[in-house]
């Protein structure tokens, strides 16, 4: 056990707790204070990462343990995978409290607003470098509490139903896994996180009740993960504001749970014996069928927010997709698109923002022609919106290329099928209001461009463009070494992720 | 070195509108046409076999030029640099240039790293931006007519983009993981894979059964850009083709016969459709899916006689040379026609240089057309092609109607110039005009100065009957069916005869008029309308439902009994 290596991954929890606990206690008009919080915090967490993923790289071990009670053990420690999702969610966090910042000025309540923020990510960042499945869990908790004054941020009582329904999701889910991680704890002991799994000498009478509990951890995750038919919740809760949304649909609640998934079938059981219990077929089945449901979903939506949730529903499958899918080009895939997914998306929420704030537009059919009044904004949604459909050389199209070539890998041409559908899906929703935005002739003369000098707010502008570009480059220099690309080969090549038969000669000619 | 030149070719134009878009007042219009310079340098000068490996670029780049590479190129940054001169001058005066500019450097960009790309992923890249940017290019005007054009068109590219990237997929595991062109080809993509590459590219190339679009997207684009779709990017999806099917020396039969079978039926039904329209741009766009049959018959004649492949393919890379230059040059026409010079001398020149493409695609003797006629017949010598010959020689006869009518038409055009015409204006087209004769003024020099290639046949009689055949039939119909030639045939056959035959088994005699969209019957519509109404009201319900806290509680509460019940059995 490494001290040193204990004291960072504290130090990177608390450089988000302290000063979201000191934020609550801010007067509400100490702006300028709350501002230099927010923003160091985010800074400070951004080095402290980068230090971490130098030693990661470096092949240095970093863990913290602790027992809570005899048998129960707190567990932090980080590994490639767990870094994969700490550095997505500290780079974002930055952007999204800059963009949040501007997004919300001159709003009431912005002290409890910008404490439960800061507590959301660090429990998202406590998440990805838990160390056990039950440290996984408190933080999992954590996060659901942490983000539920966020949706109701607003108070009116679409948000309050909003709330209640995330609530009732995220709380039944939490009891299930809570169920789950016992059980589990009862058969094998508190055991750390073990890449390849920890269960594989539990004797054979046990893998009916292993089934069990694995489709009930499956099922805790896929609430958060918007797994059909446990989805619901998120399409709900987007009327909460824009930098919310965000922060469920690409920084951390969407991401948890599906980085849940990959933990279980991972670390737990071991992509191996999921594959032999048969929870890799339940999760392809369910994530296929929530990738074309989520689209069909999209395509009815009117609300531009709305559309973006569906598609977060179909996209987020991909990864459950990916990983279920158990061999080296799929879970590659599936991994990589839990980078990706989160650039992309983050894009256009900003992007929903911008018009929101800015020009008031909420729905499809009220962007017509607001790439004129809006062309930056709008050149950010043309690259999130192709993403989604997965055109080159934007980050999603990587992603289904290893899907893609994952699926025909593990013989499943019909996933081919999956994603051709998918993309098509995803042409049809987010073409139009491309095109409405850049071509059409606008139906309202807009207010021109006021105060600033920007089309919008610079802190709405900036972060979304910085995001965009983002959402360009992981695609298009995917062969470097610390692309996310790049980090995913290398989490499939040390190990980090066992897959079963992993060599990766069948691979795409790109040695990783 | 090589790196820098090659990405340079693509990026070009890349850069020049990312600063057109960035800095709409300052950037200066005038470079745009030249930003396909270095394209056409590199492929008069470039040296044989230049490759460059990009490992960081996507998943792995590979760009190069190889013979074909270089014929392809050469046609390709031409067309793009006389379109783009021409259509400084011809979009002078639009106020929404800028933007039209912008979609034009980025379907040049894509259009010209297509040629260099050597690997699956960037092939598809350039394909993808070729394709989708172009869109911009046929919407441009903006009419209910263009809307209704790119709406068919972006229909039909983002399905052929889907089953170009599936069929890629499937021919990539077939190939092991290899993602380079030249090894997917190898690898000899079979079934599935073969069937999605041909269909994925075949939207491109105006493939019969998939060529509908073609005739409405072309002419609704203004002049320059028609030019450059019909001559330069629809040749994509042939080179596609070239790359990616299994042209090796065991060839494909079936894939072969097929080709063969819709290529000629393309070039007569391209013809025969072309004849019964009115619109000089819409008969050129039909006489591009003719011209493309022809190219698609080569295409699988090299399936179907692997021992003759080489010149083969190398007639057909050359017949893609001489048509992209004459359509292009047929286009352009359309817009100097009424710009003729007041001086006698000077209008029959000009007269001369519009029917001279023409009457090559037709493959009169001594142009380009008899050229690349002849190379593509000349592999054909055994009995079993004697048919397959003689269609081809029968097709000009086609061609041969089709120009006189594209002429007959444009005939009501000629107006003299109101204004001074600027050399800009002009010089591009007659340049690439002039092509018709400079090729194969080439090609006999290359063969005069190198003894072993044999002189190309440019007078052949076959070339020559089918011709005069054409001029004679084309006198009698001038002359008999002047009344029928009135009447025309709705743009975008296919779509239309599906519309046509809806209407008849609706059991309605409702007039079809000439269609410029796809009308459903009111009943129909209606019904569909119900449908989509049940069908996003049955969404909502299913989600409404999904939001009820109860049917949650009872399902937790089911499955958490489960568990317990389950741990409660087990030893």
């Amino acid at each position: 056990m490494n001290a040193d290596g204990g004291l960072l991954l504290i130090a990177i929890l608390a450089s988000s707790l302290v000063p979201g606990l000191l934020i609550f206690f801010l007067p509400e008009e100490r702006h300028g204070l709350r501002t230099l919080l927010n923003l160091s915090a985010a800074g400070i967490k951004l080095v402290l990462v980068g230090v971490l993923l130098l030693g990661v790289q470096r092949g240095e071990t970093f863990e913290f343990g602790l027992t809570l009670l005899p048998g129960v053990d707190f567990v932090l420690a980080a590994d490639a995978l767990s870094l994969l999702f700490a550095t997505l969610s500290s780079i974002l966090w930055f952007v999204t409290t800059l963009y949040a910042i501007g997004y919300l000025e001159g709003s009431p309540r912005r002290s409890r607003f910008f404490g439960f923020f800061s507590l959301c990510v660090s429990a998202t960042v406590g998440i990805a470098l838990s160390g056990n499945l039950i440290t996984f869990v408190i933080f999992y908790e954590i996060l659901t509490l942490a983000t539920w004054p966020l949706v109701v941020h607003r108070g009116t009582p679409e948000a309050l139903r909003a709330g209640r329904l995330y609530l009732a999701y995220t709380v039944t889910s939490g009891l299930v896994l809570l169920a789950a991680v016992i059980a589990l704890n009862l058969l094998a002991g508190s055991q750390p996180f073990a890449s390849g799994g920890y269960l594989l000498h539990l004797p054979d009478e046990l893998h009916g009740l292993l089934q069990i509990i694995g489709l009930a951890l499956i099922a805790g995750f896929a609430v958060k993960a918007a797994l059909i038919p446990l989805h619901s919740w998120l399409p709900q809760a987007m009327v909460a504001p824009a930098p919310v949304s965000a922060l469920l649909h690409a920084v951390a609640v969407v991401k948890a749970g599906a980085f849940g998934i990959v933990r279980t079938l991972n670390d737990v059981f071991g992509l191996e014996l999921a594959a032999d219990l048969r929870l890799t077929d339940v999760l392809l089945v369910l994530a296929a069928l929530t990738i074309v449901y989520g689209s069909i979903q999209a395509l009815r939506a009117q609300d531009i927010k709305q559309r973006l949730a569906f598609s977060t529903v179909s996209q987020v499958s991909y990864i459950a997709l990916g990983v279920a899918m158990a061999g080296p080009l799929g879970v590659i895939g599936g991994l990589v698109h839990l980078v990706h997914q989160g650039l992309t998306k983050i894009t256009l929420f900003f992007c929903a923002g911008n018009f929101a704030e800015t020009l008031g537009i909420h729905e499809i059919r009220e962007m017509r022609g607001v790439g004129r009044r809006m062309p930056l904004t709008m050149a950010a949604f043309t690259v999130g919106g192709l993403g989604m459909i997965g055109l080159p050389p934007l980050a999603g199209f990587i992603s289904k290329w290893y899907l893609g070539l994952g699926a025909l890998e593990g013989e499943a041409a019909w996933i081919l099928g999956i994603l051709a559908m998918s993309s098509l899906l995803n042409a049809a929703y987010f073409l139009p209001p491309i095109i409405a935005g850049w071509m059409a002739e606008p139906e309202v003369t807009r207010p021109p461009a006021h105060k600033t000098r920007f089309e919008s707010h610079w802190m709405l502008l900036f972060p979304t463009l910085f995001v965009a570009v983002l959402a360009l480059l992981p695609g298009l220099l995917a062969g470097l070494e610390l692309s996310p690309l790049g980090w995913v080969e290398l989490i499939v090549e040390r190990g980090y992720v066992l897959v079963p038969g992993g060599d990766m000669d069948n691979g795409t000619g790109v040695s990783p | 070195m090589n790196a820098f030149i090659l990405l340079g070719v693509p990026l070009l134009p890349l850069l020049l509108a990312a600063a057109l878009s960035l800095r709409p007042g300052r950037a200066p219009l005038r470079l745009v046409p030249w930003a396909a310079l270095p394209a056409l340098l590199l492929a008069a000068l470039g040296p044989e076999g230049k490759q460059a490996s990009l490992p960081w670029l996507l998943t792995g780049v590979e760009l190069g030029l190889d013979p074909i590479g270089r014929v392809f190129l050469a046609l390709t940054a031409g067309l793009w640099l006389a379109a783009g001169v021409h259509a400084l001058h011809e979009r002078g005066e639009d106020p929404a240039r800028r933007r039209f500019f912008v979609f034009f450097l980025l379907s040049m960009a894509g259009n010209l790293g297509l040629v260099l790309a050597q690997d699956a992923a960037s092939f598809y890249l350039f394909f993808s931006l070729m394709s989708l940017s172009a869109w911009g290019l046929v919407v441009h005007k903006r009419t209910a007519e263009a809307w209704m054009a790119a709406r068919l068109y972006l229909v039909l590219s983002v399905l052929g983009e889907v089953a170009l990237f599936a069929g890629l997929m499937l021919a990539i595991h077939q190939a092991g993981g290899e993602t380079t062109l030249a090894a997917i080809a190898a690898a000899r993509p079979e079934g599935g894979a073969m069937v999605l590459l041909v269909l994925g590219l075949g939207i491109k190339a105006g493939m019969l059964g998939l060529h509908f679009w073609l005739p409405l997207a072309h002419p609704a684009a203004p002049i320059p850009a028609s030019a450059v779709l019909s001559g330069a990017m629809i040749k994509a999806g042939l080179l596609g083709w070239m790359r990616l099917l299994p042209l090796d020396a065991a060839g494909h039969a079936v894939l072969g016969e097929v080709l063969v079978g819709l290529g000629l039926a393309a070039a007569f039904l391209g013809a025969l459709a072309g004849l019964l329209q009115a619109r000089p741009k819409t008969i050129l766009a039909y006489s591009s899916i003719s011209q493309m049959g022809l190219m698609t018959t080569g295409v699988g004649l090299a399936l179907l006689l692997p021992a003759m492949r080489e010149p083969l393919l190398f007639a057909v890379a050359l017949y893609a040379l001489h048509h992209g230059l004459a359509k292009g040059a047929l286009f352009l026409a359309v817009d100097i026609a009424g710009r003729l010079p007041h001086s006698p001398a000077h209008r029959y020149v000009v007269l001369g240089l519009i029917v001279l493409p023409g009457l090559s695609l037709a493959g009169l003797p001594f142009t380009s057309g008899a050229l690349a006629k002849d190379l593509l017949k000349a592999p054909l010598t055994t009995d079993s092609t004697g048919p397959v010959y003689t269609l081809l020689t029968l097709a000009a006869i086609g061609t041969t109607l089709l120009v006189l009518r594209f002429l007959w038409r444009l005939r009501r055009d000629l107006a003299p110039a109101a204004a001074p015409v600027p050399t800009g204006r002009w010089l591009p087209w007659a340049l690439i005009a002039a092509m018709s004769l400079v090729l194969p003024a080439m090609a006999a020099l290359t063969a005069l100065a190198a003894p072993g290639v044999p002189l190309p046949g440019l007078a052949d009689l076959s070339l020559l009957w089918p011709i005069l055949a054409g001029l004679v039939l084309g006198a009698l119909g001038g002359v008999m069916l002047r009344e029928w030639m009135a009447h025309r045939l709705p743009e975008g056959d296919v779509a239309v005869l599906a519309n046509t035959l809806i209407h008849a088994t609706q059991g309605l005699y409702a007039r079809v008029s000439p269609l410029r969209e796809i009308r459903l019957h009111p009943r129909l519509r209606a019904r569909l309308r119900r449908a989509q109404r049940v069908a996003r009201h049955d969404l909502e319900w299913a989600e409404r439902h999904m939001t009820r806290w109860g049917r949650l509680a009872v399902l937790f509460g089911l499955s958490l009994l489960g568990l317990y019940a389950a741990m409660a059995l087990m030893p």
